[in-house]
């Protein structure tokens, strides 16, 4: 049946192209690399790039959508999958390749996009196997127990659903009690209003090893936002031995080097700054080491954050989910480029009726719980099921929970519209891109074949040229200010060749030089990330 | 000239690979050993030049070739400029598993203009080698350990140091191309050697307002002119290192083959290079370092490691950063303290120090990953101080004209010469040459080599030495029976690093035993008191999180069944021990 609905949808694909179509459910590797070969297919726009190969032997698209001298106009790189068991993101991402070659193809004008739908391929496959749990770790072999053993204690499917959830075990030990308003969603008890813990929480497995823990050492993996160099958090299960150890992040970062037009990137992933915009620490942004955005930048991520909520209309957004070593952080702390992030979507607030008991502390799994029953997901909860548990012979053991991916991946039928304004808000965005010009260019003539030549260079766009953060990398190129001179002409006063690090939106700066000789001289200004133009002066 | 210097070189090194190695060696008849030294080598090296990185390649060679039961050589990996970074393992292949005893690691010249740690590594292994079975302690050490050793980890870089024109200072990066000047260039306008005397020295020109003159007692000198000085000499003015602006943008010499900093690229709190100037991309960008790490973090019985550096007699430990103080905690700082202060009487002129206070205050280095990465206890040595010249902590740099022109025939110096110079006019070239000021001048190199290998060795030797010293047998009736052992670390190193400890870096030690049904397994706090801490599960591989350094740890089972048994220690750092 599967197979039939995918050679259907496949017919369907190659007789309209893929524009408005998109899959029943999320994708897998090989779904995912035939939608955007067919991307690629379909676009003189569009070109497709394997950058790795991952451990699982999983390969690491780049989809570069462009037109003329793409590598040399502003870009934007937007990114998808950075963490594994967020599949919205791999299928935001691909819709934005799909409804920008479709709906918004003259955005190519001014700027190229570098797509990178699925950062965490060996992970998200997991949404597909035959045991589903929430997997953020590439296949890369780790012992995160650190105890000499390999995964040797993983998840164990006890009650044989093909899904791993949690395991409650009644314990007066325990730290847990149950939501006063759904008593299928555990909380920790709060000692300080004097409640007492009833029961002990576990994801679902044994303690196969008997070393006291349960499931913490199974197949693991590397996760891709955690092995960034930005608050790389050491020695914890996910991160790896080093930052940047893996061939994903190795293979991503080496090519962002390479792209010295990106000047944005986007990622659709765990980490929310678009919600709520990086807040400025005087404190942290003084230090060497910078732990908070720059004051110019978060002014500038207030402005992005603003333009966002205005657009996508979604409120009430979870806390960001950024962490230590990951993506959306690195891309500004580290790369110095604007770097944007959002989930895309999330699981909207129910407003409760009057039958219902408040959800007081907004507790999320209750609002998903209520959303889920609102809209008739299915199969989004496992009921809690009373089990044998030979780790807990005399204990009442229970296993169920939120299903795996359900709360963060909603059916993809669902996400039509936030994937849009999602699109539309980049689109938005680009069009704002700085964008380098010469203005008001005058010569005037100083007398013994002499020329003053006058002339501003403008930021044409909203968004600065350099973030504050990119104005300090040697990683982005300041905006050059060059006069192209010929045999018998020389400069008498001013610099041949000028570098700014930084022009606001609608900022200019002016520039003059004194040259001898005739004929005609040109100017350059500009950077790969920020616009170039150039301009013809003939000398008096 | 130059050239058939070297082709001529090369012709030895060919007849070399075609002769037998031992041809080499005198007959036992034309020597007499001096003490310490090996006095009849199977290889022959001069220890009073350096080696370009073929060289070291070559020598590499021939020490495993004339050592095959002592010595393997393996390429780790490739530099940038697709060259073999050369590692010699040494230790005695007829003892043991290899990689399975604690094992020290030794590189030289990460900063390329940074030489004689190659020639310290190609020293280290040949002593070992040449000395095996001679002397007690190199035999015990061969036996018992392995020497992971790396003459050179940037040899694209060291060639570029040799045979181009640099300072003494420079490139001290690798050859990754960068754009220093972020013009969209890349090493467009690097140093030049004008004068063709294969250093880039100084430039200097006669200027009315200049505030230089020329030190009237010694014309290879220059004196600065003070603001109370009446100078009636000509003045000079000094226009920085020899070089010209070879791109034409207003500047000399400012765009040269990398730069960046090989020791800023290490992955413990790495910074990028807004915070840390020098640093690449992401940790391990420059391949060569990449090489390293990949191999070290194969290695888990690397217990101990030294990188070689220049110059100023140092020998240090970190944290390389401020910010990195609480990574270096107590327990292990009285380890590397006790090595660190034999260093300062085992190199007479170095001083025992903390990168971050004493130095400079920098993220990425290696000694930092070693230790905070891998809790591997690391020391970077300086070598070459000016107190070598005379033996003065007190003399300064200004002996160096001296010394020069007493103990090296003035040949450390290039006179100050005219050149006809494309911006500046006339002007005057001159000054030291690259190989003085920062690398051993020949007749002092082969003690300096010797002092630093000793101090490694002595760092080596601190290694983790695990043995069972003492198995007690008790009969407890019932046919049960107690059976106590006890694990003894000979030397001043744990088998795990209190930063290993406290971030389990390592996998535990495991001592179990085999050959009887074991009931029980536990701990033993006090023999005495019978305090124990009992291993509920899989009792008969007891689980120690570390063997402290000169000390022991009490183990007991309670056994059924009869007949031999065998216990075995099986730590990563402290090899494996059976009895």
């Amino acid at each position: 049946m599967k197979k039939r609905l995918l050679i259907w949808a496949c017919g369907l694909g190659c007789l309209f192209g893929t524009s408005g179509l998109f899959a029943q459910d999320y994708n897998n590797a090989s779904q995912l690399a035939q939608r955007l070969r067919a991307i690629a297919s379909g676009s003189s726009s569009a070109s497709l790039q394997s950058i790795a190969k991952t451990d699982g032997g999983k390969d690491i698209w780049m989809l570069t959508l462009g037109t003329g001298d793409l590598d040399n106009k502003p870009a934007m790189a937007i990114v998808g999958g950075v963490e594994g068991k967020h599949l919205l993101g791999v299928e935001m991402a691909t819709r934005f390749a799909e409804t920008l070659l479709s709906d918004n193809a003259s955005a190519l004008d001014n700027t190229t996009f570098y797509v990178f739908p699925n950062m965490s391929p060996d992970a998200t496959e997991q949404y597909f196997a035959s045991l589903k749990y929430e997997r953020s770790g590439n296949a890369r072999q780790t012992d995160d127990d650190r105890d000499g053993n390999l995964n040797e204690d993983p998840f164990d499917d006890l009650d044989g659903n093909g899904m791993i959830t949690m395991m409650r075990v009644e314990d007066a030990t325990g730290d847990w009690i149950t939501h006063p308003a759904d008593d299928r969603v555990m909380i920790k008890a709060n000692k300080g209003k004097g409640e007492k813990g009833k029961y002990r929480i576990f994801t679902e497995g044994m303690d196969n090893d008997k070393d006291g823990a349960f499931n913490e050492d199974g197949e693991g993996g590397i996760h891709f936002r955690k092995n960034l160099a930005y608050g790389y958090p050491y020695f914890v299960p996910g991160s790896g031995e080093h930052s940047v150890s893996e061939k994903e992040n190795r293979a991503m970062l080496d090519l962002l080097y390479t792209k010295w037009n990106v000047y944005g990137v986007f990622t659709f992933g765990p980490g929310n700054n678009l919600s709520s915009p990086w807040k400025y620490n005087r404190a942290g942004a003084s230090k060497r080491v910078v732990t908070s955005v720059l004051n110019g930048d978060a002014k500038l991520n207030k402005f992005a954050s603003d333009a966002y909520n205005a657009a996508v209309k979604m409120k009430n957004a979870p806390a960001s989910g950024q962490q230590g070593g990951d993506f959306l952080q690195w891309a500004y702390f580290h790369f110095g480029r604007l770097s944007l992030g959002t989930p895309g979507w999330w699981v909207p607030t129910v407003k409760g009726d009057s039958t219902m008991t408040a959800n007081k502390d907004k507790n999320a799994e209750v609002n998903f719980l209520r959303w889920a029953a609102q809209e008739n997901i299915p199969n989004y909860f496992v009921d809690w099921k009373q089990m044998d548990h030979p780790d807990f012979p005399n204990q009442k053991v229970e296993v169920g929970g939120i299903a795996p991916f359900k709360m963060h991946n909603p059916p993809v039928a669902m996400v039509d519209d936030a994937s849009k304004k999602n699109t539309d808000f980049i689109v938005d965005l680009a069009g704002m891109q700085a964008d380098v010009k010469l203005m008001n260019l005058k010569s005037e003539e100083v007398g013994k074949g002499m020329t003053r030549i006058t002339v501003d260079v403008y930021n044409a766009g909203t968004l600065p040229t350099h973030t504050e953060m990119g104005r300090r990398s040697r990683w982005l190129r300041p905006i050059r200010v060059e006069l192209k001179l010929s045999s018998g002409q020389e400069v008498i006063s001013g610099r041949r060749i000028l570098t700014m690090n930084n022009l606001d939106g609608d900022g200019s700066r002016q520039f003059s030089w004194l040259v001898k000789g005739k004929g005609s001289v040109e100017i350059h200004a500009g950077a790969p990330h920020a616009g170039t133009d150039n301009a013809t002066v003939n000398l008096k | 000239m130059k050239r058939y210097i070297t082709n001529l070189f090369a012709g030895l090194i060919l007849v070399g690979l075609t002769l037998p190695v031992t041809s080499f060696a005198q007959s036992s008849d034309e020597v007499f050993r001096a003490a310490g030294s090996p006095h009849n080598p199977k290889v022959n090296i001069s220890f009073n030049r350096y080696y370009t990185s073929e060289g070291i390649a070559e020598i590499t060679d021939k020490i495993a070739k004339a050592y095959p039961d002592l010595v393997r050589r393996v390429s780790i990996g490739k530099s940038y400029e697709g060259r073999d970074i050369w590692m010699l393992q040494v230790t005695n292949y007829k003892k043991g598993t290899a990689d399975r005893k604690p094992a020290f690691y030794v590189d030289g010249n990460i900063h390329s203009n940074e030489i004689q740690g190659a020639e310290i590594c190609l020293y280290t292994a040949w002593y070992l080698t040449e000395n095996f079975g001679d002397v007690k302690y190199i035999t015990e050490m061969l036996d018992d350990r392995i020497f992971y050793i790396v003459p050179t980890i940037n040899p694209d870089a060291r060639n570029n140091y040799m045979k181009e024109a640099n300072t003494g200072s420079s490139p001290r990066s690798g050859m990754l191309p960068l754009d220093d000047d972020r013009d969209g260039l890349v090493d467009e306008d690097g140093l030049d050697d004008l004068d063709g005397d294969g250093s880039v020295t100084r430039m200097r020109r006669k200027s009315d307002y200049g505030s230089f003159i020329v030190d009237p007692l010694d014309p290879r000198k220059m004196i600065q002119i003070g603001p109370d000085d009446v100078v009636t000499a000509q003045r000079y003015e000094m226009l920085g290192s020899e070089g010209i602006d070879n791109d034409g943008d207003g500047r000399v010499n400012e765009d040269r083959p990398g730069v960046y900093d090989p020791n800023r690229d290490w992955a413990w709190k790495w910074q990028p290079d807004y915070i840390q100037r020098g640093a690449l991309k992401y940790p391990f960008s420059a391949p060569e370092n990449r090489a390293v790490a990949d191999f070290v973090l194969s290695r888990p019985n690397i217990a101990g490691a030294q990188s070689f550096h220049n110059s100023g007699g140092m020998i240090l430990r970190g944290p390389g950063a401020e910010e990195d103080l609480a990574t270096y905690n107590r327990a292990d700082l009285r380890i590397y303290d006790a090595i660190g202060r034999k260093g300062q009487k085992m190199l007479p002129g170095y001083r025992y120090l903390t990168v971050y206070k004493d130095l400079y205050s920098v993220f990425g280095g290696e000694l930092d990953w070693f230790y905070g990465s891998r809790g591997v206890y690391t020391f970077t040595n300086e070598i070459f101080s000016s107190f070598a010249y005379y033996k003065d902590p007190n003399g300064g740099r200004n002996q160096g004209y001296d010394f020069d022109k007493e103990l090296l025939a003035n040949d450390a110096f290039t006179p100050w010469a005219p050149y006809d110079h494309p911006t500046y006019g006339e002007i005057e070239i001159g000054g030291f040459k690259k190989n003085f000021g920062r690398a051993t001048p020949g007749f002092m190199l082969e003690e300096e080599l010797h002092r630093n290998m000793a101090f490694a060795l002595y760092h080596a030797h601190h290694m983790p030495k695990l043995s069972i010293d003492k198995v007690t047998e008790k009969d407890l009736g019932g046919g049960l029976k107690e059976i106590t052992a006890i694990i003894k670390n000979d030397r001043m190193m744990p088998t795990h690093a209190s930063q290993d400890l406290k971030y389990k870096i390592e996998r535990p030690d495991f001592v179990s035993i085999s050959g009887v049904d074991v009931q029980a397994g536990m701990i033993v706090q006090s023999i005495d008191l019978g305090l124990t801490t009992e291993q509920k599960h899989n009792p008969q591989k007891l689980i120690l999180a570390s063997i402290p350094g000169n000390s022991t740890v009490t183990l007991r089972w309670i056994v059924s069944g009869r007949g031999k048994y065998t216990i075995t220690v099986d730590s990563a750092k402290g090899g494996v021990v059976t009895r």
